[in-house]
This record gives C-alpha cells, sequence and structure tokens, in this order.
C-alpha cells in the first residue's frame, strides 16, 4: 500500500492537462518498458552462480558487499520446487528418496519430473483462470450457468505440451484465422468471451456490446501488455502513450457478431459458438454434409431434367384468417378449428377489399396453435397490411417471446427503416438468415405480401414477393447455426419492442411450403409468366418432389446431429463489422462520427508489422515480434512471481509509468531476451527454480528483513503466503483424499449450504448441490465458480471473484482464514484423513505419527520445540485418532504449512 | 477471554511489523488497537459527525410516487400520455422504451404531513411518518445506470461495472473497527423478501482492497459466520489447547524466521477464536425485553427477517461494527404495484423506524448514520396496461427519493425539488457520487483523500465527481 497523496481525481483539471501535456512531450523510448530489453549480464567467476540470473543477482549484491545466503535445507528445497511447480506438496516417501540420493543432479532430474507432470500443467493453468476471468456463470444479474470449462482443458493442454509462447498467442488471439485453424485452437479464443455478461431484461443492447468489447480491451492490455489501457477509454491515458483513438482502434480487433444479452428464455450458447466435435463426430458431420451435398446436387439436377407437365393452381393455405371476422375479440380462422385472439386495442377500419383492423402499437394479436414450423421445413407467410407512416423499427409478425435484445427465436417479419425484413432466427444476431427488401414498403396503402422460406437455412431460401411480384432484397445476415425455435405467433407488436403503430391487417395466411413465383402471383390475381410458370412445373415434378424430400431429410439429419453437440462460445470474424468511432467519455451513445477506427496496434509501443489484413492474427504476430518491449517482460514476470511470490515489477499490473521500475532490470530483461528467443515457460521456469538464488535459504534475520522486506535484492531464497487453491491442494494432497483427474467440467466440492440462496443470487432459489464422491475431492482449479456466490473458503484466502482480469491477488492474513483451516468441514476432513494415515503408518509410536503429520504438510521434520508442543496437544484427548486429527487441523493452520519458505 | 499469545505479541509483532505493501492482520485488530500499520490512511481526516453507519438498502427501485414524493398532477391527468417534452427524449429502458403510449399514473394511496417538520408521506408508511421530525429526506437522488444489476452495483461500490470496493469496505479500510472481535463491515439480507431481483457478492466485496474489508455476511441462525464453528467432536476447551500448540509452533518458527507475518498469523487465529464467542452473542436477541420486539414488530424474533436484521444491526453498531448494511429485495415493481408495494412497505415500514428511535433512545443515532433507500426510482408513467386500480412503473434513474437520518444530517428536512410529474429534477440535484461523498464527510473523511492504488492510479469511491451536499448537514 502507497500513502495516499494525490489522487486521480483530486487533481485539478489544470494538473491534468500538464501531466497529459507531459506525456505528449515525452517520447515514448524514455521509460524503461517501452524500451526493447537488452540482455546484458555482468559476468562473475564466482562458483555460487548456476545461471545468468545468479550473475545478475551476485553483482546487484556486491554493489552492497552482501552476500547469498547459504543453501535452503533440502528437504524445504523439495517442497518449494513441488508448489512452485506443481502447487502440490512432495509425500513424505518423496522426501526420504530426495534426501537419500546423493547424485549431483538429483535435485534437477526431480524438478525435470515435476515439469512433466500432469500436476504441473494444471498449476500453470490455474495461474491463467485469474488472467482469463474464468467462471462457470455468466456474472451479471441472474448470473446464470455457462459452459466455458472446455478452455480451461485447452490450458491445461497448452501447458502439458509446453506449447510455445507465439504459438500460444497466436491461438489465444486468433485461433479461428490460423490457416490451419481447428476446434482446437478455436476452442483458445474463448479467452475472449470470458467476460462477464448480462441478459437482465430492458438492458440496452448496444451499451453491453461495447461494455463487452471494453472488457476485452482492458483483458488484453493487463494479460499482455501488463498496461491498464483502460484509462484511455474515456480520454487520452494520463501517463502512458496510449490515445484514447488507439484505444478505440485495438477494441476493433475484438468485434465480433454478438447480441448484447445472452438468452433469457431460451437457453443457448451467446453467438458466435463453436461446436466442440470430437473428432469421431467431425467425421460424421463429414459424412452427413456429403449426403447433404449430394442430396442438394440430385434436387438440382432433377429440376433441370423435369418436364414441366400440367398447370399451376392456387395454393392452399394452412390457416387463414380474415380479420373483418373478428367477433368479441376472437377472430375463426377460415381453415381449421382455432381462434386468434385480437385485442380490444385493434379495432376495426375499412380494409381493401373488406374489413381490417387497426394496431395500436402495444396490442398483439395472438395465434395459438399453429404448426412450428423448424429450420429445415419449407413454409410461407401471406399478411394483407397497409403501413400508415415510415417505420425506423416496428415488428409486424413473430414467433418468438421477447425483443431480440435476447431472446428472439423462430421466424419474424419486421420493418426497419422502412424496409420489410424476413428473418429465422437461432440467436440474433449471430445465428441467423436475414433478407430485407431493398425499397421502402409503399405507405398508406394496401400491400399484398408473401414470404417464402425453402427450408435450406440460407439466406438465399428466403424470398418477398409484393403484390404478387418478386422484391429485390439484400442480405442481412446469412449464417444460421441452430434450431429456431417457434413459439406462439404473434401479429402487430411483441413485448418489449416496438409495434406496429398505427399499421393495418387486413388478412393473414400460412402455407406448409415455399410458395412459388407462379403461385403468389395467382394469389395476387396478376397472370402467371411463362418463366415462374415452367419453374413452378418443373419444382412440381413427382421426380423433383421426391429429391426435395430427400435433401430435407439430409438437412434434418446434419442439423439433429450437430445440435446435440455441445457449444462454446468462441471468437470468429464478423462479416459486416458496424462501423466504430472513438465513444465520448467512453459513452455507447455518443460516438464521435468525425472519428472512425479500424482496427490497430498502440503503434507507439512498436509499429504495426507488414502489411496485410488487420486481423488478430496481426495482432498476435505483433506482440510476437521479438523486439515487443513488453510482450516477454511481462510473462518472464509473471513466471517469475509464480516461483517468487512476487514479481520483479512489483506493479504487475503495470508496467507503465505510474507502475513501480523493477527492482533487478538487469534480470528481468536478461530472461526476457532468452524468452523471446525460447519461448518455452518450462524451460524458464527449470531455469529459476534450479538457479543459485531459488535455493537459498530463505530465513532471514529481522534486521534483514527491515532492511530489505520484500527481498526485492534476492540475497535469500522465497517465502510466500500460499494461494487459495494450493492450500486446499495441499491438505487434500497431503492427506491422501486427492483425486488426481485431469480436465472435465467444474465439480462442486462441499460448501456451507445456502449459501446460493440465503445470499439472494441466483433466481428460483437455486443451490448449491455438492458432488459426492471423487469429485469431492478434485483440485480447486475444477471447482465451480459461481461470479455472484463465489465459494467461501477460496474467496477467504483471497481468491477473486473472477469478475474481470485479475494479474495479482493482494494476499492477507485474517481471522476468517484461521476459521478455514480449523473448521471448514473440507479442511478438517483432510486433518481425519491424514491421521489415519498416520496412524496406519506407525500404529504404535505417536512420536513417528507426529511426524509423519508434520512432514506430510510441510516436507520438514518438526524441531524438538514443535514436537514438544504437538506430543503436548496431542496428550490432551486420549482418543487416538482424535488427538492425532486435532494435531493434524491444528498444523494445517500453522505457517511451516501456509507459507512457502 | 485472552488467549495464551495475546496482546503483548501483537504489540511486539506491530513494532517489527512488515514494511509498505503489507497488511498482515490490518484493520479488524490493530486499528482498534491504535496498532494500525503506518501507511494506512491516517483517518479521519477531519472530526465525524458519525462513527458508525446503518444503510438499510431497498432493492428493487423503491417507488417514490407512493412514498416520499406526492405528485397530485399525476393523479389528475391519469391515463394520459406522458408529454414528450417531459421525456426530453432520455432513454429508457428496453421493457418500457418501445411502448407506443407512456401513460401517466397516479399514486393509489394517499399522503399526509406528519409530525412538527409536516413532512409527506405516504400512508404506506405510518411507522416512518412517526419519525418524520428526524428524517433528512432527499427528493433529488439521481443515477447513471437504469438496470438493476448496473444500478446497485454503481451504489454499493461507486462503478457501474467492474469490481470495485464496496462503501463498507471503504470505511473499513479508512476507519477500522471499534470492536476486537467483530468484523468492521456486516451484511444483512433479509431472508422474508420477495426475491424478485438477485443481490451479489460483489455489492459487499473488496474489490481490490484487502480481502479484510471485505462486508462480512451474517446468517440468521446460531452460527451467523461460515465456518465459526469448531467441527464436531472439537470442544471449546480443545480449541483452546490447539492455540496453545499453535502458538509454541508459532513462536519457535519466529525464532527461526524471526519474519513479523508468523506472529500476526497467530493473532489472527486468537481474534478468530474470540469471534468464535463474540458473534453468536451479538446474534442471539433472546435476552432482549418484550418491548424491543414490540417496537421491532414479533418479526424480529424470528431469524433473518427484516425486522430481526434492523435489531441485529442495531446490536452490531452497539459492539463497534462500523459500518452494517441490510438488503431487502422485492422493490421492483413493474406491475402489480398497489399490492405489491403495499406488502414491502408491511414487511419494512414499523422495523425501518423502530431502528432509529431504539438509536435514538439509546443515545446512539447522533453519531450513527441510518440510510434508507434503493438504487433507482420508477417512471411516472406506467409500464404495461394501466387500468382503474393496477398500473406498474419500470425504472427511472433520473430523480428518485431516499431518507437520511442520526449522525450529522438535518433532521425533518426534505432537500430537492422534482418536476410536477416526478420525471426530471428540477432543484438540488443528488449524484450517487454526491450522496457516497456525504457519507464519508459524514464520517470524518474526504473522498478525494481516500485513496488506494491499483493498477497506476489511485481509486476512490466517488471515482473522480462527488461533492458533499453541505445542505443535507445538521
Amino acid at each position: 500500500m502507497r500513502a495516499p497523496a494525490t489522487t486521480h481525481g483530486s487533481l485539478r483539471v489544470r494538473g491534468l492537462l500538464l501531466l497529459a501535456a507531459l506525456a505528449a512531450t515525452l517520447p515514448a523510448q524514455t521509460h524503461w518498458a517501452f524500451e526493447p530489453p537488452q540482455k546484458n549480464v555482468p559476468t562473475t567467476t564466482d562458483p555460487w552462480c548456476r545461471d545468468d540470473i545468479d550473475h545478475c543477482v551476485l553483482a546487484l549484491l556486491a554493489t552492497t558487499k552482501q552476500r547469498p545466503a547459504k543453501a535452503a535445507e533440502p528437504a524445504l528445497l523439495l517442497r518449494r520446487a513441488h508448489l512452485v511447480l506443481t502447487g502440490l506438496p512432495p509425500t513424505t516417501d518423496q522426501v526420504a528418496a530426495f534426501l537419500a540420493d546423493t547424485t549431483s543432479d538429483a535435485y534437477e532430474r526431480r524438478v525435470d519430473e515435476l515439469l512433466r507432470s500432469d500436476a504441473c500443467a494444471e498449476h500453470l493453468a490455474t495461474d491463467w483462470l485469474d488472467l482469463a476471468r474464468f467462471a462457470d456463470t455468466y456474472g451479471f444479474q441472474s448470473d446464470f450457468e455457462c459452459r466455458t470449462w472446455p478452455f480451461r482443458d485447452w490450458l491445461i493442454r497448452a501447458f502439458a505440451a509446453d506449447m510455445p509462447w507465439d504459438q500460444f498467442v497466436r491461438e489465444v488471439l486468433a485461433g479461428d484465422l490460423l490457416p490451419d485453424a481447428t476446434i482446437r485452437t478455436r476452442t483458445a479464443t474463448a479467452f475472449w468471451r470470458l467476460h462477464r455478461q448480462t441478459n437482465e431484461g430492458g438492458s440496452i443492447d448496444e451499451e453491453w456490446r461495447h461494455e463487452y468489447i471494453a472488457d476485452r480491451t482492458d483483458t488484453f492490455g493487463a494479460a499482455f501488455l501488463g498496461l491498464t489501457i483502460g484509462c484511455a477509454r474515456c480520454h487520452d491515458h494520463k501517463s502512458d502513450p496510449i490515445t484514447q483513438r488507439d484505444y478505440y482502434s485495438l477494441g476493433s480487433f475484438f468485434q465480433i457478431d454478438e447480441a448484447g444479452l445472452y438468452p433469457y428464455s431460451t437457453g443457448g450458447t451467446p453467438q458466435p459458438a463453436l461446436r466442440l466435435a470430437t473428432p469421431e463426430q467431425a467425421a460424421e458431420i463429414a459424412r452427413l454434409q456429403n449426403v447433404m451435398a449430394a442430396a442438394e446436387r440430385v434436387h438440382t439436377e432433377a429440376m433441370v431434367q423435369a418436364e414441366p407437365v400440367g398447370v399451376v393452381a392456387v395454393p392452399k393455405a394452412i390457416a387463414r384468417f380474415q380479420f373483418a371476422a373478428t367477433v368479441n375479440g376472437s377472430c375463426r380462422d377460415d381453415l381449421a378449428e382455432r381462434d386468434a385472439n385480437v385485442p380490444a386495442e385493434c379495432v376495426p377500419v375499412d380494409g381493401q377489399s373488406g374489413g381490417a383492423i387497426v394496431c395500436d402499437g402495444d396490442a398483439r394479436i395472438t395465434v395459438p396453435k399453429l404448426p412450428a414450423f423448424t429450420r429445415d421445413a419449407a413454409f410461407s407467410v401471406r399478411l394483407g397490411l397497409w403501413c400508415k407512416d415510415r417505420k425506423e423499427r416496428a415488428v409486424v409478425l413473430h414467433t418468438s417471446h421477447y425483443t431480440e435484445d435476447a431472446d428472439t427465436q423462430g421466424y419474424q417479419v419486421l420493418l426497419k427503416d422502412g424496409r420489410l425484413c424476413w428473418e429465422i432466427v437461432h440467436h440474433w444476431p449471430g445465428s441467423a438468415i436475414a433478407v430485407c427488401m431493398h425499397e421502402e414498403l409503399p405507405l398508406q396503402r394496401w400491400c399484398d405480401v408473401v414470404l417464402t422460406y425453402d427450408g435450406s437455412s440460407r439466406a438465399s431460401g428466403l424470398a418477398v414477393f409484393l403484390d404478387g411480384q418478386l422484391g429485390r432484397v439484400d442480405v442481412v445476415r446469412d449464417h444460421l447455426a441452430g434450431p429456431a425455435t417457434v413459439r406462439q405467433l404473434e401479429l402487430g407488436g411483441r413485448d418489449r419492442d416496438r409495434g406496429f403503430a398505427g399499421g393495418r391487417l387486413e388478412h393473414f395466411a400460412l402455407f406448409d411450403r415455399a410458395l412459388s413465383a407462379a403461385e403468389v402471383a395467382l394469389l395476387a390475381g396478376k397472370p402467371v409468366e411463362e418463366g415462374p410458370r415452367v419453374a413452378h412445373l418443373r419444382a412440381h415434378a413427382p421426380a423433383v418432389v421426391a429429391a426435395n424430400v430427400a435433401w430435407r431429410e439430409a438437412r434434418l439429419a446434419l442439423h439433429g446431429y450437430v445440435e446435440a453437440i455441445p457449444e462454446l462460445m468462441v471468437m470468429q470474424a464478423h462479416g459486416q463489422p458496424p462501423a466504430r468511432f472513438v465513444l465520448r467519455r467512453g459513452a455507447y451513445d455518443q460516438p464521435l462520427r468525425d472519428q472512425p477506427v479500424q482496427p490497430n496496434v498502440p503503434a507507439s509501443l512498436l509499429p504495426p508489422g507488414a502489411s496485410g489484413p488487420r486481423d488478430r492474427l496481426a495482432l498476435a504476430a505483433w506482440l510476437n515480434e521479438p523486439s515487443h518491449p513488453l510482450a516477454a517482460r511481462v510473462v518472464v514476470d509473471r513466471m517469475w512471481a509464480l516461483c517468487f511470490g512476487r514479481g520483479l515489477v512489483s506493479t504487475p499490473d503495470n508496467f507503465g509509468r505510474l507502475g513501480v521500475r523493477p527492482s533487478q532490470q538487469v534480470l528481468l530483461d536478461a530472461l526476457a531476451c532468452d524468452f523471446a528467443r525460447d519461448r518455452s515457460q518450462k524451460n524458464l521456469l527449470r531455469r529459476i527454480v534450479c538457479s543459485a538464488t531459488f535455493r537459498q535459504s530463505s530465513t532471514a534475520s529481522a534486521a534483514e528483513r527491515e532492511a530489505d522486506p520484500h527481498n526485492e535484492r534476492l540475497a535469500r531464497g522465497p517465502s510466500f503466503r500460499l494461494s487459495a487453491e494450493v492450500l486446499r491442494d495441499q491438505a487434500l494432497a497431503a492427506s491422501g483424499l486427492l483425486h488426481q483427474e485431469v480436465g472435465g467440467p467444474s465439480v462442486k466440492p462441499w460448501q456451507p449450504p445456502g449459501l446460493w440462496r440465503d445470499a439472494g443470487v441466483g433466481w428460483g432459489g437455486s443451490d448449491y448441490a455438492p458432488d459426492t464422491g471423487p469429485n469431492a475431492h478434485r483440485r480447486s482449479l475444477y471447482t465451480f465458480r459461481k461470479r455472484t456466490s463465489g465459494p467461501p473458503d477460496m474467496l477467504a484466502l483471497d481468491a477473486g471473484s473472477r469478475e474481470v482480469c485479475s494479474v495479482r491477488r493482494q494476499p492477507t492474513d485474517t481471522p476468517l482464514q484461521a476459521l478455514v483451516f480449523l473448521n471448514d468441514p473440507v479442511f478438517t476432513e483432510c486433518a481425519a484423513a491424514l491421521a489415519t494415515a498416520a496412524l496406519q503408518r506407525a500404529p504404535a509410536d505417536v512420536e513417528q505419527q507426529l511426524v509423519f503429520v508434520v512432514q506430510s504438510l510441510a516436507a520438514l521434520a518438526p524441531r524438538a520445540a514443535e514436537l514438544a508442543a504437538l506430543r503436548a496437544l496431542h496428550a490432551t484427548e486420549p482418543e487416538a485418532l482424535r488427538a492425532l486429527t486435532l494435531v493434524a487441523s491444528t498444523c494445517m493452520a500453522s505457517d511451516a504449512v501456509v507459507v512457502l519458505r | 477471554m485472552n488467549g495464551p499469545y495475546e496482546l503483548d505479541a501483537l504489540a511486539r509483532a506491530r513494532r517489527a511489523f512488515l514494511g509498505r505493501g503489507t497488511l498482515g492482520l490490518g484493520a479488524l485488530a490493530l486499528h482498534s488497537l491504535g496498532l494500525a500499520p503506518a501507511d494506512t490512511p491516517r483517518l479521519p481526516h477531519f472530526t465525524p459527525r458519525a462513527r458508525r453507519v446503518v444503510y438499510l438498502f431497498q432493492a428493487g427501485g423503491p417507488s417514490p410516487f407512493e412514498t416520499f414524493d406526492e405528485k397530485p398532477l399525476l393523479r389528475e391527468r391519469h391515463g394520459e400520455a406522458l408529454p414528450p417534452s417531459v421525456l426530453g427524449g432520455q432513454r429508457l429502458t428496453g421493457m418500457s422504451g418501445n411502448q407506443a403510449i407512456l401513460p401517466m399514473a397516479g399514486s393509489f394511496t394517499p399522503f399526509r404531513q406528519h409530525g412538527r417538520s409536516g413532512l409527506h408521506i405516504s400512508d404506506l408508511l405510518p411507522h416512518t411518518a412517526r419519525i418524520a421530525d428526524q428524517l433528512c429526506v432527499v427528493r433529488t437522488m439521481h443515477t447513471e445506470a437504469i438496470n438493476h444489476d448496473p444500478a446497485i452495483t454503481f451504489f454499493c461500490t461507486g462503478s457501474q461495472i467492474s469490481g470495485r470496493p464496496a462503501m463498507g469496505a471503504w470505511a473499513a479500510y479508512g476507519l477500522g473497527a471499534d470492536s476486537r472481535e467483530l468484523p468492521a463491515f456486516v451484511v444483512l439480507v433479509s431472508k422474508d423478501a420477495q426475491r424478485d431481483q438477485p443481490l451479489y457478492a460483489r455489492l459487499w466485496g473488496t474489490g481490490f482492497l484487502p480481502g479484510e474489508y471485505q462486508g462480512v455476511p451474517f446468517r440468521p441462525g446460531a452460527s451467523p459466520v461460515l465456518f465459526l464453528d469448531n467441527p464436531e467432536g472439537v470442544t471449546s476447551g480443545a480449541r483452546r489447547e490447539q492455540l496453545a500448540a499453535l502458538a509454541a509452533l508459532h513462536r519457535d518458527q519466529f525464532v527461526h524466521e524471526e519474519d513479523a507475518a508468523i506472529r500476526a498469523r497467530q493473532a489472527a487465529a486468537e481474534l478468530a477464536f474470540r469471534m468464535q464467542a463474540s458473534v453468536p452473542e451479538v446474534a442471539d436477541v433472546s435476552n432482549e425485553p418484550a418491548e424491543v420486539f414490540a417496537l421491532y414488530g414479533e418479526g424480529a424474533r424470528q431469524a433473518g427477517t427484516y425486522a430481526a436484521n434492523c435489531l441485529l444491526a442495531r446490536r452490531l453498531l452497539e459492539r463497534g461494527v462500523r459500518f452494517v448494511q441490510l438488503f431487502h429485495q422485492g422493490w421492483d415493481q413493474h406491475g402489480s404495484l398497489p399490492r405489491d408495494l403495499t406488502r414491502q412497505c408491511q414487511q419494512t415500514d414499523q422495523a425501518s423506524a423502530a431502528l432509529v428511535a431504539d438509536l435514538q433512545r439509546r443515545g446512539l443515532l447522533e453519531d450513527t448514520l441510518v440510510v434508507w433507500g434503493g438504487e433507482f426510482g420508477r417512471t411516472a408513467y406506467c409500464q404495461g396496461k394501466l387500468t382503474k386500480d393496477d398500473y406498474g412503473r419500470d425504472h427511472h434513474p433520473r430523480c428518485f427519493s431516499m431518507w437520511l437520518a442520526g449522525g450529522g444530517v438535518r433532521a425533518g428536512h426534505v432537500h430537492g425539488r422534482t418536476d410536477p410529474f416526478g420525471y426530471n429534477i428540477e432543484d438540488g440535484a443528488v449524484h450517487v457520487h454526491d450522496l457516497h461523498a456525504t457519507m464519508l464527510h459524514l464520517l470524518g473523511c474526504d473522498h478525494e483523500r481516500l485513496t488506494w492504488r491499483f493498477q497506476g492510479r489511485d481509486y476512490r469511491l466517488t471515482d473522480v465527481a462527488g461533492r458533499v451536499v453541505r445542505e443535507l448537514l445538521a
């Protein structure tokens, strides 16, 4: 903590201007972190040194005539390596074997084994979950569950394979854009979709869409640049060379075709999404796609060969309503046993050939019991309508629940900017097909509108006819990737949407196939021209009809198969990204129209690379430039913090001018230069933990601690409070309860009952249902994370809530933590299991039992005073298991266990 | 009750305390002993008017039109469309923003004047009416958010979006606790409320401040704090033995490591032990006399109700908790407002008033700030269908009512004026940041100087805005 001096807000305007002017006049190169790192390792001949790391450290210590500390006790060093590399403690047998191993490279071999372990991959992935703001729920308001764990599995696999850092960056940033993109590489891009999302009714779609892009932008800055670029959302960054324009340009990389709200009542995954097909499933999909393509070819050929025989007849509808026939709010279907409900607000008015009704924009005509067409079915809609005025937006007909802010699904007819639009929607806008008429709808005259769909799931299968004439349309969306489930059909408006106010409806009919142009002409009382007549007759030749049925069945088979495969939110290039502007003070509704932006990198840090598309792949390449001033330093510092509990930069969230200069820049830069070449995170880790610096004892006198409280000079080894996850995993592992299964969906270990319910979070009183069996004892990175009510023991131990990207945690020591160690059933269960194991190990020897308990948790054998204290505690309880459980429980709260030393 | 390794150890730990950047045990214990680390802010900045806060958060957005801001015009023009000139092109939510007509809705319930101050309060709040002369009603609150989640997050943390510290966390960070055995910031959520809009742990979260400033939710029942109870079979005596052993382990570890954090860790364990006794004691209201239950309502006998939480809040405040925040959900009347708002008022009116009266007779009101209010107001127009005797109101951030009482605020006072439609503010606007600045001011803190450096920037509860509303001060 620093003493509060100046504050962001208390600075007077003049001060702000001054600072801004200062930042503007200072060239970017004057700040250490904005210059490329240089390797400049001092050479010493001291035999203490094992690595360049040690040369750097020793040279610094020499300036104050200090010497490094003595080597750590072997058992403690082993514990350190295990915890730092895997997050799990060594077993007593591993400690014994290590102590007995007298070969000169015993430690290095152990380190290599640890680096190869699954536990290491899991531990490294855990570190990334905070950066990824990884959670199992969306986070805002009703905080529904979302499916994100495949991204965690991707992380684990990436670390298990020690994926080269440049590849890691490429896959996370642009796994969808790679020339050889696979399901695996595309899974990596889920990183950008793990931000919180809302589905709160009434939320403004555009506001949230900007919010999500802002989160991605801020996360990019924090996780990859070590900068707080969020400041530039409202104004040019006050201290770092990031302008507001840079901020919005950078954000442009992260535009996708998404909604601001995730689906509330239709379920499903926010789009764009990826079907996570297994290789077997992918093969089956390919097969079904081939079948479908073949069926389509057969159909096309049959059309060419078919003889146009017969005549075109007026098509038969399956439902038809003449609203003039409305009696007491009810309008009978001419063709079937069903009634449309016509609210009193829809009053009668003259129609074209009889009566009609006029809509008020709020009240809706509902038509129950209509067939629920799927996206694989062909169908058509006919409407007799009269539009009073040019509508910026109006719902004429729809089959969904709420407005398209979250819940549109099915088919719909809208007016947008005066143009009639015809849409089939799974989730708007990322998964839909939609066309709008090129010309605006004529006003204040009756229009005979027919809308047809051929069941192909393609925009080309949508047609709009006006007064019997095929209309010219513009394709608005052409990517329908899921079911378009139809609910009740409504006319004249929609809940929470803008209705067809002042518009008139005379009739409405539904057909269970795509009407042909010839049929539509007939319906409109127009003469049928030769071309449409021939086309219609061909399409109704028996061979074509049969081919059409086969084609539809092939589509059904494919879609039925694909839609059962779970989805994952991912990044996907936006076909028609909306124009993007700098937003005044970051407000979504105040775009500065004279300041349009395109995707671009903050060139003041490093100019963009060679020409080419400005996409996320280019952003990855920019980050991977060997001369990038920040990219490698940020990774190296994070790895250092993993080993030493604290980065070389004490403000890992800010490498910028307001951050703190690294305590040992020579060391940081040497490692960064090597890493930029080698790109292996595990090689870097190996170097650090095998260095003489890491192997030092962490013991220090009070005076030494006072002189260098945070060990910035590295005159001693690391010591730090273990993280929440490591503390729980250590207890589980030491007690033998840990179930080591790698990957898979999140699990729900025990937590106090009623928490989700009592906090008032979630809807419908849903509560946490803990897992029993092995999943109760999985590693903590698999624990289900509900953002609005996190796992309480983890939170008490300083784990974050995963709401936004977090670069570091604030370690604290609080009474609530002591309560967790001593009372949380998760820990007390471990204590009992450890006691049981100790009893089995040495049934007759209390001292050996005590030693076993301590060594299982702390690796080091207890000192005499410690043993005496535990023996005294043990003696207060006559029953052996209970006595030993008390001992184990007490140890779990003790410094030697809670702290890495 | 003294642990085996008590104050002297703590004092020594303090002397050897870690340098800048580490807090160790932190405010909970150290502030109370005057042992706060040197680099915590030197607070208060000036003489406080209030030593503690109880915030009665009415989640969902209570309607001002049926509580504290009477609008006869809406009754007169009930059913007419709200003039577009009043709307002024302001954004509406996606729920009613597309309605073809926005009909004005007058209050179904009458108002009367109360007390010497003559405050106008609706008949739905008869108990609150009795404390009218203690209240400082602000009719001109306004906020930036229009939906629940961002709006309530904004109110509780000063920011709509990111994980910022809650108001109570700021107060705990700035001022610590007056109790050695209870957390500085306690949260109480009503169990008897209609759960129409959810609550989130982030509303009492600590954000980037250290975890010890986190709001601690007290749950109804014998074990109000998580993990408070010893595991089955571990008696209090056994726990004391465990602490003695732990102290011995730590003593030996300190001899070897000379690390002050070891002592802080032991002190935290001792404090946890004391909390195991003090927390159940404060939560147990069985010894309260019958007249207390008469005052708060019989519902106060049932742990977890709003009434019980008001009573518990008083007990926590008496024992030195700095900031108590109650949450009562169910104020989101999009429809069926007459029925549902009546229910809300019945659930909360008596206990809210009782808390103020109880604090006053105990002499605590003068330095306890009581705040009542929700995250936004409601529209002058009806959402959905307006019928003769039923209506609903959508969210409205542009003006709404709250009240303050006690610690340094003007009693029997009304601040600000809304227009005759209750749609816009005419005079005396109070932004959420202004309220926060004023609350901190009453606590003796300059809101511009209570800061925490995070990601290279000094953050405050009031972001880059906020002004102390002097007109609210006594």
